[in-house]
């Protein structure tokens, strides 16, 4: 269908006052607009503050983080010295001189 | 066209949006008066919810607010307004925070039973609603600024960043689907 009036420079106020009577808001415009004004009267949140919240966080993290590796690292240090004193006093015990090609292995392994 | 560039008691737009630049809350307040049914009817045009709708526009009077120092003084303040919401409703529908519009009956949209129980108005209303949310986002802002709120095309170009031909085009297309549901309601008997 072909409608002459498609192209009109002005408003339909037909058309026009049947949309805005669609759109038209039902609830209070005053209280909308306290609403508004409101809400622009909150403080905004400053980014130093988000910042900061994010640096507690991170410290709090990185704090975990370390602990976890020191635990992780724990783990395993204990037994590798102990392996070692081990050694050594076995080494003390026997009268035999050690094989001079253990004591230089770690050199050599260098 | 509706030229909206000075208030009934005389105070200019610019020099309000300046005072509320500067922090007086008062003349924000003012500015939010003024065109806060045109903001919320813009955005209840994309939004169909009208929760949605009062969200997005209070969003884009405070996004305003903020970016009060962009609004250039001396070009009228509506349609850089209207920028704003328009930007702020869409961002809100594509974000899919909008919440469930009710269903609309099929039949609403066109061709349906016209009950005597129900108040005629309500019943366009619902049919007009249905009808709009049928189109794409553009055309509906257009032909809403264009037959609602009265800016030019030239205006509706610039606030939804389209060529004024684009513009034109949009209204005249939703223009042509919304007409052919208003015949057929007038032509109901």
């Amino acid at each position: 269908m072909k409608d002459p009036h498609a192209f009109d420079h002005r408003p339909d106020p037909v058309l026009g006052e049947a949309l805005r009577s669609a759109l038209a808001p039902t609830r209070d415009g005053a209280a909308f607009v306290a609403r508004v004004v409101a809400a622009s009267q909150r403080p905004p949140i400053a980014m130093v503050d988000v910042l900061a919240r994010w640096s507690r966080l991170g410290i709090a993290a990185a704090l975990l983080a370390a602990l976890a590796a020191g635990y992780a690292v724990g783990l395993h240090a204990p037994a590798d010295a102990l392996s070692a004193d081990s050694d050594a006093s076995a080494m003390m015990a026997t009268p035999q001189s050690p094989d001079a090609s253990l004591l230089l292995a770690s050199y050599s392994e260098r | 066209m509706i030229v909206l560039t000075r208030t009934g008691d005389g105070v200019d737009e610019a020099q309000l949006a300046a005072r509320a630049r500067a922090g007086d809350r008062s003349a924000f307040g003012a500015l939010v008066e003024r065109y806060a049914d045109q903001a919320r009817r813009v955005a209840r045009a994309v939004l169909s919810n009208e929760e949605d709708a009062d969200d997005a526009a209070q969003d884009a009077f405070l996004t305003a607010l903020v970016k009060l120092d962009k609004f250039d003084p001396s070009r009228p303040f509506g349609p850089w307004l209207m920028r704003v919401v328009a930007n702020a409703a869409t961002d809100r529908r594509r974000r899919r925070k909008v919440r469930q519009v009710e269903e609309l009956d099929p039949g609403l949209v066109a061709g349906g039973p016209r009950p005597d129980t129900v108040t005629e108005q309500e019943m366009l209303g619902e049919r007009l609603r249905a009808a709009l949310a049928e189109l794409p986002d553009r055309r509906r802002m257009a032909v809403v600024l264009f037959d609602v709120e009265g800016y030019s095309h030239a205006e509706i170009a610039e606030i939804l960043s389209i060529p004024e031909g684009t513009a034109r085009s949009e209204v005249f297309h939703a223009r042509r689907r919304l007409r052919v549901l208003l015949a057929d309601w007038r032509a109901t008997p």
